[in-house]
């Protein structure tokens, strides 16, 4: 087995791989436990979606950390909760344009894993240059030439990014490979069963990664039929053919946030980020409470609703009610498949 | 008039936010950048065009929001691209400043947000560039924010994440990058520009309570101290009521 780094950047191998996908219009539905199962494998190279916290596919990372899989190479522009991995075996290495929480600064678990040598960075690059290379990839051309990281230990620290001159003007630019992960799992707004996956706010990388990636699991808020997409294609930001599973997820990006639908989950968010996390005790804790002692994320929103001593629906409403109206991310409803009042029943479904 | 008290994060967002103008367009950083932008929007520069890395340009984000590209920053944004197209946008030339945060800036406006230590065995490791590079590198001129102290303010970075004008004069051109580099540095003791002829670090103005000697004293080179320094206007009552009641009514950000 060759390690995820030497296949990052085979694009002949990564075609191979794209060409014996199907193309049919498959039902992909299964459960997010077994498209983990499935999909992710040990060692694979794992890249982070949406803006990390922002529609990131929390339930599925948090399935990862249930199943305990070994040896994930991160990839992350940027990054955030599977780093926490790396504490429990989880997070061999990582390839960095940002792990971080903003505003409320570093993610402890990396920073430890990455200050004790346990954790190995494999590469650093900008935002910038990073989501070129996976543009890259979506664009099939081998490299790209840009004028980030020019001058700077960047340059120096990246092992896959090569200095030259623009053969045309004779100016130094970065030359940046087109990069291939084994693996993308995406949230999404509405997916319909063959994958195809709708948005709202901003797609940041996914679109790029759809296509550059070997597998790609999709999580959705919600499944809507294969006409409404069609009637609507153009905030699908996944097309079918990219996705190897697609599982329905309400959800799924809690506690970060899922534009339109609910916000960040801040007090969870604080506490982990501000205290659990800052200690290895503290982020055993939070992975036994959260992640092995629950079983899905609906069990873990409960807890999160107990800890502050809520009843779980109205926990999720009040994260609702944080939400920006979805007619402020391009469109006068929410469609077809769209209307609001759903989820609650949905949660309340799977919380029983 | 009764003094008007303010914490250092507050004067800093303040100065800086008077630095952006109307119709200019500002590639936002997340940090404190994020709240000064949010500010400059509410007092004199309602027309400034905020582009964010998650792909959003020139939304009318709600209160301070947690992410430079969840759904508070990018709300009305009349159009949403992807991370890969803005930086492109501000490579074609549409973004007149960038603003930035960092962990340590140089003499030369060098910033770096990778490691504190070496890069193999880092003491602290930081969160890595994000979009910080990008906007130092394609720009067309840069403002950095941040707190004034010796080991923050190197005379030397441990490691260059975003560049300034790296060696000195002429170091951008050599290295192949666009945009005039570092324009203004925002502190809690002052506001700092860069000498034409030089490129280094120099004082243009000192904020109340502090002097030009004490300024050096929290820098870890010479700092450059021409003639003509002033002090800091403070914070104004309409500037601090927008702050604290509009831009980060909970205190988040500005404690």
């Amino acid at each position: 087995m060759t390690h995820a780094n030497e296949r990052l950047f085979d694009h002949k191998a990564a075609r191979e791989w794209k060409l014996k996908k199907t193309r049919a219009e498959k039902d992909k539905r299964m459960s997010l436990k077994d498209a983990v199962a499935e999909f992710v494998e040990d060692g694979d190279s794992l890249i982070e979606t949406g803006f990390a916290y922002v529609r990131g596919p929390m339930a599925a990372y948090f399935e990862i950390g249930r199943q305990k899989k070994k040896d994930l190479v991160g990839i992350f522009t940027p990054g955030g909760i599977s780093t926490v991995w790396h504490e429990f075996g989880g997070l061999e290495g990582a390839h960095v344009a940002y792990v971080g929480v903003e505003m409320r600064g570093l993610i402890s678990p990396f920073r430890r894993g990455v200050e004790a040598g346990t954790l190995k960075v494999y590469s650093d690059w900008s935002h910038g240059a990073l989501s070129l290379s996976l543009r890259a990839a979506e664009q099939g051309v081998n490299y790209v030439a840009s004028k980030s990281m020019l001058g700077t230990d960047l340059m120096k620290s990246n092992p896959y990014i090569k200095e030259d001159r623009d053969p045309w003007t004779g100016e130094p630019v970065c030359l940046i490979p087109a990069m291939y992960p084994d693996l993308a799992i995406i949230h999404v707004h509405h997916a319909d069963k063959y994958g195809n996956g709708r948005i709202w706010g901003a797609v940041v990388n996914d679109t790029a990664i759809a296509v550059a990636a070997r597998k790609v699991v999709v999580t959705c808020e919600r499944i809507v039929d294969s006409a409404d997409i069609r009637s609507n294609p153009y905030q699908v930001i996944v097309p079918h053919y990219c996705v190897d599973a697609v599982c329905e997820v309400p959800y799924g990006a809690w506690p970060g946030d899922m534009p339109g639908l609910y916000y960040f989950d801040r007090r969870l968010q604080e506490k982990i980020v501000r205290t659990l996390w800052k200690t290895a005790e503290g982020t055993k804790e939070y992975y036994e409470k959260y992640i092995m002692g629950t079983r899905n994320q609906y069990e873990m929103l409960a807890m999160a609703a107990e800890d502050e001593g809520v009843n779980a629906i109205d926990y999720v409403k009040q994260l609702e009610q944080l939400a920006c109206d979805a007619f402020c991310y391009g469109m006068g409803s929410w469609g077809v498949g769209g209307e609001r009042e759903w989820k609650y029943e949905e949660v309340a479904k799977r919380l029983i | 008039m009764t003094d008007i008290q303010y914490t250092p994060r507050e004067l800093i967002v303040c100065a800086a936010a008077r630095l952006l103008s109307d119709g200019e367009s500002v590639f936002v950083g997340t940090g404190l950048p994020l709240v000064g932008a949010l500010l400059a929007k509410k007092l004199h520069a309602p027309n400034m065009m905020a582009i964010y890395e998650c792909g959003a340009v020139d939304p009318e984000p709600r209160e301070l929001p947690w992410s430079v590209a969840c759904s508070w920053t990018c709300y009305k944004a009349p159009i949403i691209l992807s991370m890969s197209s803005v930086f492109g946008h501000s490579r074609a030339g549409y973004a007149d400043v960038g603003f930035l945060g960092g962990a340590q800036i140089d003499m030369y406006g060098n910033i770096n947000a990778t490691c504190i230590g070496p890069y193999d065995q880092p003491t602290v490791r930081l969160t890595g560039s994000g979009g910080a590079n990008d906007i130092a590198s394609l720009s067309d001129r840069v403002i950095f924010m941040g707190l004034h102290l010796p080991e923050r303010f190197p005379e030397k970075c441990d490691y260059i994440t975003s560049p300034g004008f790296l060696d000195g004069p002429g170091g951008r051109e050599r290295a192949g990058l666009l945009g005039q580099g570092p324009w203004r540095v925002i502190s809690h003791l002052g506001v700092m520009g860069f000498d034409d002829e030089t490129c280094r670090m120099k004082l243009i103005s000192y904020h109340p309570g502090v002097t030009p000697e004490i300024v050096q004293q929290f820098t870890g080179f010479e700092l450059l101290i021409p003639d003509d320094v002033i002090e800091t206007p403070k914070p104004s009552e309409e500037e601090l009521r927008l702050l604290r009641e509009e831009v980060d009514p909970n205190q988040l950000f500005c404690f």
